[in-house]
């Protein structure tokens, strides 16, 4: 099936020189000694606060960085990114959880992060999972550790860690790892460069303990269109573009051939007030760029995705997230995060986690497209049925294509006649999810970790508690 | 005469234009018209325009910022003109500004900043990573009226909590003034964390920030 294409290939490629003149030209904001060290070992040229990068390591670093990205569940299942398969995860990160059934929100605790991974590890389309929410009952150093350490006995499916913004965070990220399996079979890690071009100390370092410890790599700039990036959309995929190969090089010169995730999270600026959308469609077309560019080095890319910023499970909420995840998907993306987000990734449900279990449906069979071959042409077939019953009810063909998938059998979706759907409650597409997410938390279980495991992870969090909370 | 003038005058400030509205005030210099009048009649008129547009949905956060440049350029030129006549502009109060620790955005604040100095308050603007200590520090040396504190992450904003404990501990509230902001803000944290003010916007903090002075 041909792919969605927004960008010619010379438009492509014309991001990439921008792109390369950036790193070489403007520079990066970037002042950590030791990594400095590394990059100008390599042929950066340093000058004030500014690091810059000659196309040629550009070139070569994404030439070298590793293309196949994998991660292994606890339970045995492995994804491998950029199969030709689209998989999708979850929102990571949100601080607040929507109640559907009242329409009300509240902060999230760290029992919504323990009830959210069990959640999604029962929703079939939920192919990885990422630690939900932030919790706020936890200390802000600990709160990404926290996260995983609470996700890890909730599921048995791969589950990404959180995103680190330090090294010794990371390091007992790794370490948490460790006690499921081998850190570079069953961990990634994504990290947040600052836009427009800076990159924190602090961030620097824990680029290198990623690099370091093997760990698949998901660089995660965030920019947004006319604040932090320019106000066009593909002056912003460049520039986005420049943030993520100036991690993605330092993370190659420590660990050549390390597994990159081509990752994308560019947003347009609410003119009238300065807040991010996330709903409207510029989103589709940002991710749909972004897939083009990061195909057109061979890695696997990953972009939003279901994503809106209403507040409540309504039209506005279903037509931007629709959307939002269709046209990407159509675009070739390998894998679309947001399920279960809402207000801008502000917000999670788990109405909607459930919901983008379903429209996940919807979005892969868009993605099968339709076959048009001689068999599925069916003209001989025509011809039988004229000649006889006059229908295609009865035909092999049709239960052929109907086991195939040629028609999606949805769950939620409101088919039947009014009369029906009074009878049965008048319950819609959200009803359903409500009542479906309630019925996974009240019963899916799933195979918990070891005592000991347990036990490990209360002790590595120990230890983290000890080094990473200061004294105040 | 002046009057056209004046018009001119806030028209750039609506427009955004840096180079008018310098150009502007150095002609209206060469008419010894008082920098006040040029400031209060002229540019501020524009200002205050752009600002309940903004509130209205009808301009655009962009203009807000090239407005207040465009401010910023018209007031280097006329504040030394005032000074040279040994009187100055009313001011509304000092703010220190900066971002929390641990914490490097700022464009919301920059633009706070912004805001603020163009409606007559002094500002220093510490900047980002700032810690609890140089923050008061600063207010204390300055004398400030208000203490204003931005953070971007869930992870940082606890921060601005620290602050105020730290001022309260000091008993230097309600003396100094504390605001906050940023996207994690909400009004259950500022409840929360008895801060004196929050605004979703730029144009809401200058509201707040001169009800807090007591000039509204």
């Amino acid at each position: 099936m041909a792919q969605l294409k927004f960008l010619s290939d010379d438009e492509v490629k014309g991001m990439h020189n921008a792109t390369l003149r950036i790193l070489n030209e403007v520079g990066y904001v970037w002042t950590h000694k030791p990594s400095l060290e590394i990059l100008t070992g390599a042929g950066c040229k340093i000058k004030g606060n500014r690091v810059y990068f000659p196309p040629e390591l550009v070139e070569d670093s994404i030439k070298k960085a590793g293309k196949k990205v994998s991660i292994r569940g606890r339970g045995g299942v492995t994804k491998n990114l950029g199969d030709g398969n689209l998989y999708f995860h979850n929102l990571g990160g949100a601080r607040d959880i929507y109640d559907a059934k009242t329409g009300g929100h509240r902060i999230a605790q760290m029992q919504d992060v323990r009830d959210a991974t069990r959640l999604l590890d029962a929703l079939e389309n939920c192919h990885t999972i990422t630690p939900f929410f932030t919790p706020q009952d936890v200390p802000g150093e600990l709160m990404s550790l926290a996260m995983y350490r609470h996700a890890l006995p909730f599921t048995t499916k791969p589950l990404q860690g959180p995103g680190v913004q330090f090294g010794p965070e990371t390091k007992y990220a790794v370490r948490m790892a460790e006690v499921i399996g081998d850190p570079k079979e069953v961990l990634t890690l994504a990290l947040s460069p600052v836009s427009p071009l800076t990159i924190p100390d602090h961030e620097a370092e824990a680029v290198i303990e990623i690099a370091k410890a093997g760990i698949s790599f998901g660089a995660l700039p965030c920019p947004t269109a006319g604040a932090t990036s320019p106000m066009t959309i593909s002056g912003s995929i460049a520039q986005q573009n420049a943030e993520t190969l100036a991690v993605v090089i330092l993370a190659q010169l420590v660990n050549p051939g390390l597994p990159i995730v081509y990752c994308g999270r560019l947003a347009m600026m609410e003119p009238r007030t300065g807040a991010s959308v996330w709903g409207g469609v510029e989103l589709a077309l940002a991710s749909a760029g972004t897939v083009q560019l990061g195909h057109s080095y061979g890695f696997a890319v990953n972009v939003y995705g279901f994503s809106t910023n209403a507040h409540t499970i309504d039209a506005q909420d279903g037509f931007e997230r629709g959307l939002n995840a269709a046209i990407p998907a159509l675009a070739g993306a390998d894998e679309l995060s947001g399920i279960g987000e809402m207000e801008a990734g502000v917000m999670g449900s788990y109405a909607q986690m459930v919901l983008d279990n379903e429209l996940a449906y919807s979005v892969l069979r868009l993605r099968k497209g339709f076959s048009a071959d001689e068999e599925a042409l069916g003209v001989d077939m025509i011809a039988r049925i004229m000649d006889g019953s006059r229908n295609f009810l009865g035909q092999k063909h049709t239960m052929k294509y109907l086991k195939a998938g040629e028609v999606q059998l949805t769950k939620f979706a409101e088919r039947s006649s009014w009369e029906a759907w009074e009878r049965n409650g008048k319950q819609g597409m959200v009803d359903h999810a409500i009542d479906a997410a309630e019925k996974i938390l009240r019963e899916h279980e799933v195979t918990p970790l070891e005592p000991q495991q347990e036990k490990e992870l209360d002790d590595i969090m120990s230890a983290a508690e000890k080094e990473l909370v200061k004294k105040r | 005469m002046s009057e056209e003038l004046f018009k001119e005058m806030a028209q750039s400030i609506i427009d955004g234009d840096s180079d008018i509205s310098t150009e502007l005030a150095k002609k209206s210099i060469e008419l010894n018209i008082h920098p006040l009048e040029a400031i209060t009649k002229g540019f501020v008129v524009g200002v205050t325009y752009i600002g309940d547009q903004f509130g209205l949905g009808e301009a655009f956060l962009p203009e807000l910022v090239m407005a207040g440049e465009a401010m910023k350029s018209a007031i280097a030129v006329l504040e030394p003109e005032l000074l040279k006549l040994g009187e100055a502009r009313e001011m509304m109060g000092k703010v220190v500004l900066a971002t929390v620790e641990g914490d490097i955005h700022e464009i919301g604040k920059t633009l706070v900043g912004t805001m603020l100095s163009a409606s007559g308050f002094e500002v220093v603007d510490l900047g980002v990573d700032q810690s609890a200590d140089k923050i008061i520090g600063k207010a204390l040396e300055i004398n400030a009226d208000i203490i204003g504190m931005s953070a971007l992450l869930t992870t940082t904003m606890v921060r601005q909590r620290e602050v105020i404990e730290e001022l309260d501990k000091e008993g230097l509230r309600p003396r100094i003034k504390v605001m906050v902001g940023g996207a994690p803000i909400t009004q259950d944290w500022v409840k929360k964390i008895k801060a004196d003010g929050y605004s979703e916007d730029a144009i809401g903090a200058v509201k707040i920030a001169k009800e807090l002075v007591g000039k509204e």
